[in-house]
């Protein structure tokens, strides 16, 4: 720890200042659009004085005093060689040379010069995730990182969404990369009490974010330190640029629906089923459907019976939960502009979602400020301030009768509307006075959307202020104080006519408050040097971090009417709950990077991490990287090969960590929980772990980047491989020493893969084509968990030598033609296979991998003249998905849920051969968990598809506007799958908490397909 | 360099400035260390200690109701989805079953706490002390001899000081001993152990502690140990002195034991509420506790799963006119259908039998004769008086007084009666140790018929 410090001042102190002559400064801009240009290298021809301009392009060297000669150079753009003479200050304006490799990367702390980067950071533009139609920015980025696998478990608005950068590195930690906005790691894990995950990413507006930058390997996440191992996605949200004040108005709506449904059953083939598989017509079977009819009871078959007959129903029961009138509406205005010395960036936002299922909308209210402020020649301050409103009128998780799609399970004879009462099926029941109890088959989910309501209200405030000190050329100070403040409150009300799922006969009421104030402080340096041939940068500092979560939840039941939905009509108060939760982290960090002859370099970071998470004998973390690359088409010998005109070597090794361990995992703890009778009571619940840490994630990462044929082609190649040890895993202690288990630090796994990049420019002029195509693959291995087994939900599970997740279960291996029994393969001692239609006697083994061996991405962009056309391609290859609803939903009539239209297929006569047993009620015939259920889950996605026009800038002069673009844009209009299910983008909210469960299907809402249409004005 | 100096000074100041801010508290538990520096928080403790004894796994009912199971011989079926039970009636369990992982686990939970106190005994007021350290004393005395009888051959089974029975833990657990490989003691080893903790709680207790042990409630469970060696004489005099001190009086008729009001009828009876008779019981109420025998004994109709269903050659065992015959509701027992009543661990009629059994057996009439006791238990069952009795008639009614209450295994196993065609010492009917501890801990040996591991 000491020596790090140590390293730490060195840095600095190797600082120095060497006597000056005279000064000449200026100021270097983009010659296109007069944008301030940083990390321009500024030579004094001849000498080894030299300097580099800073975030605002100005510089200032000392030179000798009869002057000479400046050479300004920066990779990407026209060199200009200029005479000092006499002056003293010398603007330069700038003309692109090769677009791709020039650009500035954000990086931890600082930012970088793309040509230069020596770790794996893939950059996307905000402009690429404008109007696209979904809750958040993070689903907006499917398809546009090479090893980035984006997920959107549900098609529920505002749900949790699953981001993995290069596999799974834990398998009992969170998964999700870090996330930090303008330097500030925000609160970005659920806060939801109820009802599976919500994505607190959510509350950022897509629209003002300049880029995002989503650091890969360890060189360049290792500054991230304990919380990197999962990959570090950074913000940076836009500022406002010096000149006349741009104002920008956006507006889009369009409508959506479901990208797929499954095929269910109607009446007269439900009849058919389940008349076969009770094994004929009988007085209870008449009587069954003659109550799910909602016919009057009685020995005649009612009208189920007859198709056609008056007061024959045939429900689809997906026709009441997917919504006809699904879309989105979003406004955004923003103003940006300023003087040389106060700049301004202003936005607003509104954004209106209307689920494609019945009950779930998402509207947002955003607002932000971006200011900065020159105060002087050597100080700079600035602020962000941002404020959201988020409303989200949610669904019930997955695992519920009040999920909207498990409404599917309900006969197709039963009406909508229940005859006898003209009341929604289930609200009443004539003879009881209060709702139906075995009428429909389940509880109505329909029901929950006349009278429950769940309701979730986040108030965001995200806020920073900085101060930037210049105190030489090239030597900087900068402190920043942010903060993250959320406020949510939680609201359910379930009225009593929902009693039959909610089990509150008067009504049921909750109310919880979160709040999470999440702050930062960073204070570092940053020194850039450059000497004739040297080129040295350097940044260093510390930083802390606290956050503070706290959370109460009062419930009630028996509410007078639905009139009253607030906890203060109740008669009686159920339950009540407080608790508050913290963590901080405070470190020390440091990176170097050093260049000679604008070919060779070397970059060094470093982190120091300290947490209150860690035990007490580990208080502290050590995150080292080291990288280095070869620009070899810098070396003479590559002046002749014409058609490589960039060639880069890059390696990287690191170590980052996975902090995500629970606030007080390593502490002994007594709970105030053990009270006896009314009587208070303490008694010990968790054992002391004072070695608990992170888990350790070491990186290796090789890549190589070009450019072909003047760049018009370019890409980047890596191959990496991540080995995490010191796993997180709940490790089993002797039942004799009154406690069940510790949290540990065991087990090893690793991830593979490589990745490829490549952006093409097929035409280049007045047509424009270009091509970007991304592809992955990455594989997943538990090396050790101990000799654990950890299982998931269904057939889900972690163990050793294989990749989490794995599916393992009985192999279903089809029917018996000669009797139509369900078959499953046995594995004798021998080795050799047989079957057996005994479920509890067939072998358990691998049968399937919901991790995807690759996924890819590939955009192509036109543009002639105003037009500009672009679509998206996303695909994941070679997951499975497991039904969980399988066994209800596709069971041959095993019981009377709705069955899906499949089950048709089912074996009838001995001979038949077919892939559905025999339909046998209540005959458990095929419906053990099992390989029957799991379905290839690959698919390619046309994710974004646009077609736009811009007024010709003639034609905008004279209306004094500077754009004016009209588009019409398509979100998942195309779906390629073998998948059978509602849609092969799936994993339920109730499952997804555990990491071992992936790719699981529970009645989970499709993805939204999308049509909008919109405008944008610039003046 | 003056610059620098600056920047060093400002570093140097923010490094030191920050170090404790990682110190963070939790709030919604206590660290260990700060959990018990008073007395008060040695009671609390104590508190908690009750808390687990009650806990569904121990004395919450599953004990019990285990013991019901695994003594049944056709009076009850099994007809719930849980597998653990359903294997402990069979008489066929796999290491792996559940509830014996959880007895094992869940036992040892109470006794770390009581460990604990008794580590931490010095923190009470003199005042509370005696009270205190005899409370912990009781509950781990209890809690050995249930795990001793549960996973060890039983007392006459054999030499009792070479069969093992549990491992004796008796200091608190932390961080430098959690990983311990203890080994079991010998039944005679944890017997010994029981009799010296609830011996010293017996001197220790008052007599009134509300709902809390006191010193009737040791003499009563001791006079229970004592029987389960065959030792009358002390089971003897313990049972007469609770009888004797007057302080516990049988309810005015069976069902009034088991809270039927004068009104109620059988089907409808609430029981669980504290009567006369109670020596010692769990508190159960509707924010806090657990009665499984309920869960398992009684029918949906009171919140229980209605598991266990009563067989008729369990019901052909009562005289007509007894009215513990009436203590049933279609095929269920009516001792356990409140929910949230209290679990009975010990009362009066018990004792009674307990000193009518061991004066027959040992041809004495301390207290009274065996035959006036029995008539006792008898006539408070609405029945008449019998003329004589046997030791074979005093354990039938035992049998009856005592039905589901958890004493069916021990009392056929230290009369060394069989269970059915097993006779008393078949491995079958002791418990295996459970695979998760074998498994961690390799001194620990495994029970006769259930593999080598």
């Amino acid at each position: 720890m000491k020596k790090l410090l140590l390293m730490c001042f060195s840095l600095i102190i190797v600082l120095q200042l060497w006597a000056q002559e005279r000064v000449v400064s200026g100021k270097v801009t983009s010659a296109e659009d007069g944008s301030s240009l940083p990390g321009v290298n500024v030579v004094l021809v001849g000498t080894a004085g030299g300097t580099v301009t800073d975030v605002e392009g100005n510089y200032k060297l000392s030179v000798p005093a009869p002057g000479g000669v400046l050479r300004f150079s920066f990779i990407g753009l026209v060199s200009q060689e200029i005479q000092i003479g006499s002056s003293t200050n010398i603007d330069v304006g700038m003309a692109q040379d090769v677009q791709q490799l020039s650009e500035v990367v954000v990086v931890g702390y600082g930012t970088q010069i793309k040509q230069d980067l020596t770790g794996n950071i893939a950059q996307i533009k905000g402009s690429e995730l404008r109007s696209i139609p979904v809750a958040s920015f993070d689903q907006a980025i499917q398809g546009k990182a090479a090893g980035v696998f984006v997920e959107a478990g549900t098609g529920k608005l505002g749900q949790g969404i699953k981001v993995r950068i290069r596999g799974s590195s834990s398998v009992s930690a969170a998964n999700q990369p870090l996330y930090v906005i303008d330097g500030m790691p925000i609160t970005s894990s659920s806060q939801s009490s109820a009802e599976g995950a919500t994505n607190p990413l959510v509350d950022i507006n897509p629209n003002d974010i300049e880029s995002i930058e989503i650091l890969k390997d360890a060189s360049a996440s290792a500054i991230y330190g304990s919380r990197a191992a999962n990959g570090v996605v950074l913000i940076t949200t836009k500022r406002g640029k010096s000149g006349k004040t741009n104002f920008e108005i956006g507006y889009f709506a369009g409508f959506s629906s479901e990208t797929g449904r499954r095929e269910f059953l109607n009446t007269a083939e439900y009849v058919q089923l389940f008349t076969e598989s009770n094994g004929g017509m009988t007085q209870s079977l008449t009587n069954r459907f003659n109550r799910y009819g909602a016919a009057p009871p009685g020995p005649a078959a009612a009208s189920w019976a007859t198709p056609g007959a008056p007061g024959y129903v045939d429900t689809n029961w997906q026709d009441q939960v997917f919504r006809d009138d699904a879309g989105i509406n979003q406004l955004d205005i923003s103003a940006s502009g300023g003087n040389e010395k106060t700049k301004f960036f202003i936005s607003g936002s509104n954004s209106n979602q209307r689920g494609i299922i019945i009950g779930n909308d998402l509207d947002r209210i955003n607002g932000r400020i971006n200011l900065d402020h020159q105060a002087s020649d050597k100080f700079n301050l600035g602020i962000n301030f941002s404020i959201a409103r988020t409303f989200n009128k949610r669904l019930a998780e997955d695992n519920n009768f009040n999920t909207p799609i498990q409404i599917i399970a309900l006969s197709p004879m039963t009406p909508v509307i229940d005859p006898r009462t003209d009341l929604i099926s289930g609200a009443l029941d004539l003879n009881t006075g209060v709702p139906n109890s075995n009428y429909p088959i389940y509880y109505n989910p329909f029901l929950d959307n006349a009278y429950a309501e769940q309701t979730t209200l986040v108030f965001r405030n995200l806020g920073s202020v900085y101060g930037e000190y210049k105190f030489t050329e090239g030597l900087t100070f900068r402190s920043d104080f942010g903060y993250d403040l959320l406020t949510q409150n939680e609201e359910r009300y379930f009225g009593k006519e929902t009693s039959r799922n909610s089990g509150a006969p008067n009504g049921q009421g909750n109310n919880a408050w979160t709040q999470v104030f999440n702050y930062t402080t960073n204070n570092f340096l940053r020194y850039q040097k450059n000497i004739q041939d040297h080129g040295l940068e350097a940044v260093g500092g510390i930083t802390y971090q606290e956050s503070n979560r706290k959370y109460s939840n009062v419930g009630a039941q028996q509410f007078p009417s639905n009139a009253y939905q607030k906890i203060t009509s109740a008669a009686d108060i159920t339950s009540g709950t407080s608790n508050e939760s913290a963590f901080s982290f405070l470190s020390y960090f440091a990176r170097a990077n050093y260049k000679f002859k604008d070919k060779y370099l070397l970059s060094l970071s470093g982190r120091v991490d300290g947490s209150s998470r860690f035990g007490a004998d580990n208080r502290y973390g050590f995150f080292p990287a080291a990288s280095a690359g070869w620009i070899v088409s810098e070396e003479s010998f590559m002046s002749n090969v014409k058609v490589m005109d960039f060639l880069k070597l890059r390696a990287s090794y690191g170590l980052t960590g996975n902090a995500e361990i629970g606030n007080f995992a390593a502490l002994g703890l007594y709970t105030g929980g053990s009270g006896y009778a009314g009587i208070p009571g303490q008694s010990a619940s968790q054992l002391e772990n004072p070695d608990l840490r992170w888990e350790q994630t070491a990186q290796l990462d090789v890549g190589i980047d070009f450019g072909l044929f003047e760049s018009r082609i370019t890409g980047q190649l890596d191959y990496y491989a991540k080995k995490t040890n010191d796993l997180l895993l709940n490790v089993n202690l002797p039942g004799n020493s009154g406690f069940r288990t510790q949290t540990r630090n065991v087990g090893e796994l690793e991830n593979k893969g490589f990745e490829i990049v490549i952006n093409t420019e097929n035409f280049v002029g007045d047509f424009k084509w270009n091509t970007s195509f991304n592809f992955a693959r990455n594989r997943n291995k538990i090396l050790d968990l101990q000799g654990q087994i950890i299982q998931g939900s269904f057939i889900s599970r972690a163990q050793e030598g294989e990749p989490i997740g794995i599916f393992f279960s009985p192999k279903y291996a089809g029917v018996d033609p000669a009797n139509g029994d369900a078959l499953y393969v046995l594995v004798k001692s021998d080795g050799t296979q047989t079957t057996t239609n005994d479920y509890n006697e067939a072998t358990q083994m691998k049968v399937g991998d919901p991790n995807p061996d690759f996924i890819a991405g590939l955009t192509n962009t036109f543009k002639y003249k105003g037009v500009d056309f672009s679509f998206l391609f996303q695909g994941v290859f070679g997951n499975q998905v497991y039904n969980g609803g399988g066994i209800f939903m596709s069971a041959n009539g095993d019981f009377f849920d709705n069955q899906t239209k499949d089950q048709l297929r089912r074996w009838q006569k001995p001979g038949d051969i077919t892939d559905v047993p025999q339909a046998r009620l209540f005959g458990g015939n095929g419906v053990g968990e099992s390989s029957r259920y799991i379905t290839d889950g690959s698919y390619i996605r046309l994710r974004t598809i646009t077609l736009g026009y811009s007024l010709p800038a003639s034609v905008l002069s004279k209306a004094k506007l500077t754009k004016l673009r009209v588009y019409v844009s398509g979100q998942n209009l195309l779906t390629f799958t073998d998948y059978e299910g509602w849609d092969p983008e799936v994993n339920s909210d109730t499952y997804e908490g555990n990491n071992v469960n992936q790719g699981i299907d529970f009645y989970s809402a499709p993805q939204a397909k999308t049509v909008t249409f919109g405008i944008n004005i610039g003046f | 360099m003056k610059t620098t100096n600056y920047i060093l000074v400002l570093m140097v100041a923010l490094f030191a400035s920050c170090n404790d801010q990682l110190e963070i508290e939790p709030q919604d538990n206590v660290a260990d260390y700060q959990a018990l520096t008073t007395s008060a928080d040695v009671e609390a403790l104590l508190v908690g200690a009750y808390d687990a004894l009650g806990d569904g796994d121990v004395y919450g009912g599953n004990i019990q109701r285990d013991a019901e199971l695994i003594g049944d011989d056709g009076e009850i079926f099994w007809d719930g989805t849980f597998q653990a039970p359903g294997e402990i009636w069979v008489k066929n369990m796999l290491v792996t079953n559940d509830q014996a992982e959880l007895t094992w686990l869940d036992g040892y939970r109470t006794i770390n706490i009581c460990n604990t106190v008794l580590a931490n005994i010095d923190l009470v007021t003199t005042d509370k002390k005696d009270r205190v350290e005899g409370e912990a004393k009781f509950i781990r005395g209890v809690v050995y001899f249930e795990l001793a009888r549960t996973y060890g051959k039983t007392w006459v089974d054999g030499n009792p000081t070479q069969n093992l029975a549990v491992p004796l833990v008796l200091e608190p657990t932390d961080q430098s001993n959690v990983s311990e490989n203890v080994s079991r003691n010998t039944v005679s080893e944890v017997y010994a152990q029981v009799i010296s903790d609830i011996e010293s709680a017996k001197t220790l207790l008052p007599e009134v502690n509300g709902f809390f042990a006191t010193t009737y409630s040791a003499s009563a469970i001791l006079s229970r140990v004592y029987l389960m060696q065959n030792n009358y004489a002390k089971a003897l005099e313990l049972a007469h002195s609770v009888i004797a001190s007057g302080e516990f009086s049988l309810t005015g008729s069976i069902a009034d034991a088991f809270g039927k009001g004068s009104t109620g009828s059988t089907s409808r009876i609430s029981n669980g509420n504290a009567t006369s008779e109670d020596i010692f019981a769990m508190q159960v109420t509707s924010q806090d506790g657990v009665n499984n025998l309920n869960t398992f004994f009684a029918s949906a109709d009171f919140a229980g799963r209605g598991d266990i269903l009563i067989e008729q050659a369990h019901l052909d065992f009562y005289e007509p006119g007894d009215e513990r015959a009436d203590l049933f509701y279609d095929i269920w027992t009516a001792k356990f259908n409140n929910q949230f009543g209290n679990i009975t661990i010990v009362r009066l009629a018990e004792m009674y039998l307990t000193r009518a059994e061991c004066n027959a057996r040992l041809i004495s009439s301390i207290g009274d004769t065996p035959v006036n006791d029995i008539n006792v238990i008898r006539n408070r069952a609405g029945l008449a008086d019998v003329g004589s009795v046997t030791v074979n008639s005093i354990l039938d009614e035992r049998r009856l007084e005592l039905a589901f209450e958890g004493h069916l295994i021990h009392d056929l196993k230290r009369t060394q009666r069989s269970v059915g065609i097993l006779p008393y010492s078949d491995n079958s009917l002791v418990f295996p140790i459970p695979q998760r501890e074998t498994i961690i801990n390799s001194s620990l040996t495994q029970n006769s018929g259930y593999g080598s591991n």
